[in-house]
C-alpha cells in the first residue's frame, strides 16, 4: 500500500426497501492516494452519494472494509467516528451546507471551534482561508445573504480550514450555474495543488468531469471499466 | 463548540414561535404563583382565625373535659404551670367556661360564658384586636363583658346595654348577675359570633362559685419557628396527668383542610403545567424537526450526538429562563398587590365559614418563597421533560438520514 488516504475493499451496500433489496454499491474496491484530485461520476443512482457517505463514516457498508489512514471505520464507535469526521474529513454537500444562524466567518470557523482551537489562531486561519476562497469582506454575512456559489465557497473553506486528510464533495457544483461551477472547480484545483489537499468529488456535469485528474466511473454500484 | 451563544441565536431565530412559547410558559408560571400565593393567604387566614382567635397552638385540659365539659373537670395547679411555661418561651392564658342564658328586656340566648385574664389572653390570641365596637375587657371595669357579633344582634343590644346572666353555679345554687356590654367582637367564627360571652376571670369565679382551678390553658409559642411537636412535648412534661393537644388535634377539620390546600396547589400545578407542556413540546418538536438537515450537516462535520442534545436542551432552558423572569416580573408584583389589597370574593362565596371558622370574603395573597420557587422550579422541570424527546430524537438520528431529510 502506498500513501493511501482511503482504501475500499469489497465494499457493498444493500438498502432493503420492503421485500426488494437495492444494491446501491456492489463489491467495490478502490484506493485514493494522498494528493489526488479524483472525480466520481456515473449515471443517477449509480451509487456516488452512497460511496462518499460511507467513506465519510456517515453511512455503514453492508459488507467489506473501508480504511481511512490505517483505521478501519467499522471498528470505530460513534464518538470516534465523529472525531474522525471533525479532524480528518472535510465534507461539502450539494447545497444547504451552512448553519443559517451563523455568519460566513462563524460557519468557516465551525470545525476549528469544535476542535477547541484558540480564538486568535482560529481567527487568523479563517480570515486567510476566506480570502483564499474569494470571500474577503463577506465574513459577517449570513448564508441567506450569500449567493449559492458563495455559500459553497464557505462550505469549502470550512472543509479545508482544519487541514483534513481528504475532502469529500457530493455534487458541490450541482446547484450553481456553469460559470460558478467552473470557478468552484478551479478553486478546488488550486487548493489541491498549493496545499496538497486530497479531493474526491462527485458530479454529473461533463465539463466538471473533464477537470478531474483521475476519473472514477461507477455503474450500478461498481466500477465501470469499459 | 460554545453551546450557549449558539443556542441563544437559535432561540432568536423564529422570534414569533419563541415569544409565544415563552408567553405560554410565563402565563402558566404567573397563574401558579398567584394561585399558590392566594391559597397560601387563604390557609394562613383560616389558621389565624382558628389558632389566633380562640385555639392557640396547644391546650391543656383535664382528661375528659373536651368530651364532656362539666364545671368540675379542672386543671388545678394552673398558676404553677403557667409560670413554668412562660419561662420556656410559651405564652399561656387560663380560661374558665360555663354555659348560661343571657337575657335583655324581651329576648334571651344560650351562651358560652368565658372567664379570661385579658392581659394573658392577649398574649395568646388576637381577640382583643378584633373589637367591632366598644373596647376589650378591662380589670378596672369588672361588670363589663365582650360578646359576639351575632349574639349582640340576637339580644338586640349595643355597647353600654345591660345583659342579665342566669346559670347554675358549681354549688348548685342559682347564679345570676347583671353585666354591661363593653365591647362587641367582629365576626371571627361561628361559635364565638353566636355564643361568645367574655368576662373577667374573677367575675366568672364569683358568678359560678368556683374559687379554684381553670378549665383550659391555651398556649402560644412566642418563637414561631420552633417546632410545634417539640413545644407540645415540653407542655406535656410540665402538665402531667392532663390532656395536652396541639391545634392540629384540636381542630382536625381545619388541619385537614390546610393539607388539602397544599394538595390543591399541586393538582392545579399539574393541570396547568400539563397543558403548557403540550405547547412546549409542540414548539420544541417543530423547532427541532425543521432543523434536522442542519443537525445532519453538523454531525457530518464532527458534532457529537451529545452536543446536539446539549444544544437543543440549552435552547429550551433559555426559554424556561425567560419565562421564569416573566413569571417573576408579573406574578410577584400582582400577588404582592393582592397581598395588601385583597380580592373581594363575597359575590362568589358570600358569607363562608369552615369548621366553625369564619372565612373573610376578602381573600389576601400571601407571597412566600415557596409560592414563587415551586412554580418556577416546576417550569424548568416540565420544560426539561418536554424537550427530552425531541432532543434525544435529534441527537440519535443517523447523520445520512438527517442530511437527506427534506
Ligand atoms: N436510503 C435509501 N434507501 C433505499 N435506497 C436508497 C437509499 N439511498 C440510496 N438508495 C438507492 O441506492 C442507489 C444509489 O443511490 P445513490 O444516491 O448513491 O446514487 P447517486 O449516484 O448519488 O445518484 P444521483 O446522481 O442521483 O445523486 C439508488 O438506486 C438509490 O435509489
Ligand atoms: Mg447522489
Amino acid at each position: 500500500m502506498g500513501d493511501n488516504v482511503i482504501v475500499l475493499e469489497g465494499v457493498s451496500k444493500v438498502y432493503s426497501q420492503g421485500k426488494i433489496d437495492v444494491k446501491a454499491v456492489n463489491n467495490l474496491s478502490l484506493e485514493i492516494e494522498r494528493g489526488e484530485f479524483a472525480v466520481l461520476c456515473g449515471p443517477s443512482g449509480s451509487g456516488k452519494t452512497t460511496v462518499l457517505n460511507m467513506i465519510g463514516g456517515l453511512d455503514i457498508p453492508t459488507s467489506g472494509r473501508i480504511i481511512l489512514e490505517w483505521k478501519e471505520l467499522s471498528t470505530l464507535s460513534g464518538t470516534e467516528l465523529a472525531k474522525i469526521r471533525r479532524d480528518r474529513i472535510g465534507f461539502v454537500f450539494q447545497a444547504y451546507n451552512l448553519v443559517p444562524v451563523l455568519t460566513a466567518f462563524e460557519n468557516a470557523e465551525f470545525v476549528l471551534a469544535l476542535q477547541n482551537v484558540p480564538k486568535d489562531e482560529r481567527r487568523e486561519k479563517v480570515m486567510a482561508i476566506l480570502e483564499e476562497v474569494g470571500l474577503k469582506g463577506l465574513e459577517d454575512r449570513r448564508p441567506d445573504e450569500l449567493s449559492g456559489g458563495q455559500q459553497q465557497r464557505v462550505a469549502i473553506a470550512r472543509a479545508i480550514v482544519s487541514e483534513p486528510a481528504i475532502i469529500l464533495a457530493d455534487e458541490p457544483t450541482a446547484n450553481v450555474d456553469s460559470v460558478t461551477a467552473e470557478s468552484l472547480i478551479t478553486l478546488m484545483e488550486e487548493l489541491n495543488k498549493e496545499k496538497g489537499i486530497t479531493f474526491l468529488f462527485s458530479t454529473h456535469d461533463q465539463r466538471v468531469i473533464s477537470r478531474g485528474r483521475r476519473i472514477i466511473r461507477l455503474r450500478d454500484g461498481a466500477l465501470d471499466l469499459e | 463548540m460554545k453551546i450557549l451563544p449558539f443556542a441563544i441565536r437559535n432561540v432568536g431565530r423564529n422570534r414569533q414561535r419563541t415569544l409565544i412559547t415563552i408567553a405560554a410558559m410565563g402565563l402558566a408560571g404567573f397563574i401558579m404563583v398567584f394561585y399558590a400565593s392566594l391559597l397560601n393567604g387563604f390557609s394562613q387566614k383560616i389558621a389565624e382565625n382558628s389558632v389566633g382567635m380562640s385555639i392557640g397552638d396547644i391546650q391543656i385540659h383535664a382528661e375528659g373535659y373536651r368530651n364532656d365539659p362539666d364545671l368540675y373537670k379542672m386543671v388545678t395547679n394552673h398558676s404553677d404551670i403557667i409560670s413554668q411555661l412562660s419561662s420556656r418561651g410559651l405564652a399561656a392564658s387560663p380560661r374558665l367556661y360555663g354555659f348560661g342564658l343571657a337575657a335583655t328586656g324581651s329576648t334571651s340566648a344560650g351562651v358560652r360564658i368565658s372567664g379570661i385574664d385579658p392581659v394573658l389572653e392577649a398574649t395568646v390570641t388576637n381577640l382583643h384586636q378584633n373589637i367591632l365596637e366598644g373596647s376589650w375587657l378591662d380589670p378596672s371595669d369588672p361588670k363589663g363583658v365582650v360578646i359576639g357579633k351575632k349574639l349582640a344582634r340576637t339580644l338586640n343590644v349595643d355597647v353600654g346595654g345591660e345583659v342579665v346572666m342566669v346559670s347554675q353555679a358549681s354549688d348548685g345554687s342559682m347564679a345570676n348577675d347583671i353585666y354591661r356590654v363593653r365591647g362587641i367582637l367582629k365576626s371571627v367564627g361561628e361559635g364565638i359570633d353566636r355564643g361568645g360571652f367574655y368576662l373577667l376571670n374573677d367575675e366568672f369565679r364569683s358568678l359560678m362559685v368556683l374559687p379554684e382551678g381553670v378549665h383550659e390553658i391555651a398556649i402560644k409559642r412566642l418563637n414561631e419557628s420552633s417546632e410545634l411537636f417539640e413545644s407540645t412535648a415540653i407542655v406535656s412534661r410540665l402538665a402531667p396527668g392532663f390532656e395536652v393537644l396541639d391545634w392540629h388535634r384540636l381542630q382536625p377539620i381545619v388541619s385537614r383542610m390546610l393539607e388539602t390546600n397544599e394538595a390543591g396547589t399541586l393538582i392545579m400545578l399539574i393541570i396547568t403545567y400539563s397543558a403548557v407542556s403540550m405547547v412546549i413540546l409542540n414548539a420544541m418538536l417543530m423547532s427541532v424537526f425543521e432543523r434536522i438537515h442542519e443537525f445532519g450537516i453538523m454531525r457530518a462535520v464532527g458534532v457529537t450526538p451529545m452536543q446536539v442534545f446539549s444544544l437543543i436542551f440549552t435552547e429550551a432552558m433559555l426559554q424556561a429562563l425567560a419565562a421564569s423572569l416573566l413569571t417573576l416580573a408579573v406574578g410577584v408584583p400582582v400577588s404582592l398587590y393582592y397581598q395588601t389589597h385583597g380580592i373581594d370574593m363575597s359575590s362568589l362565596a358570600g358569607d363562608l365559614s369552615f369548621g366553625g371558622v369564619a372565612i373573610n370574603p376578602i381573600w389576601y395573597c400571601k407571597v412566600t418563597p415557596s409560592s414563587i420557587l415551586i412554580p418556577i422550579i416546576f417550569l424548568f422541570l416540565i420544560t426539561a421533560l418536554a424537550v427530552l424527546y425531541p432532543a434525544i430524537k435529534a441527537a440519535v438520528i443517523q447523520p445520512v438520514k438527517a442530511i437527506y431529510h427534506r
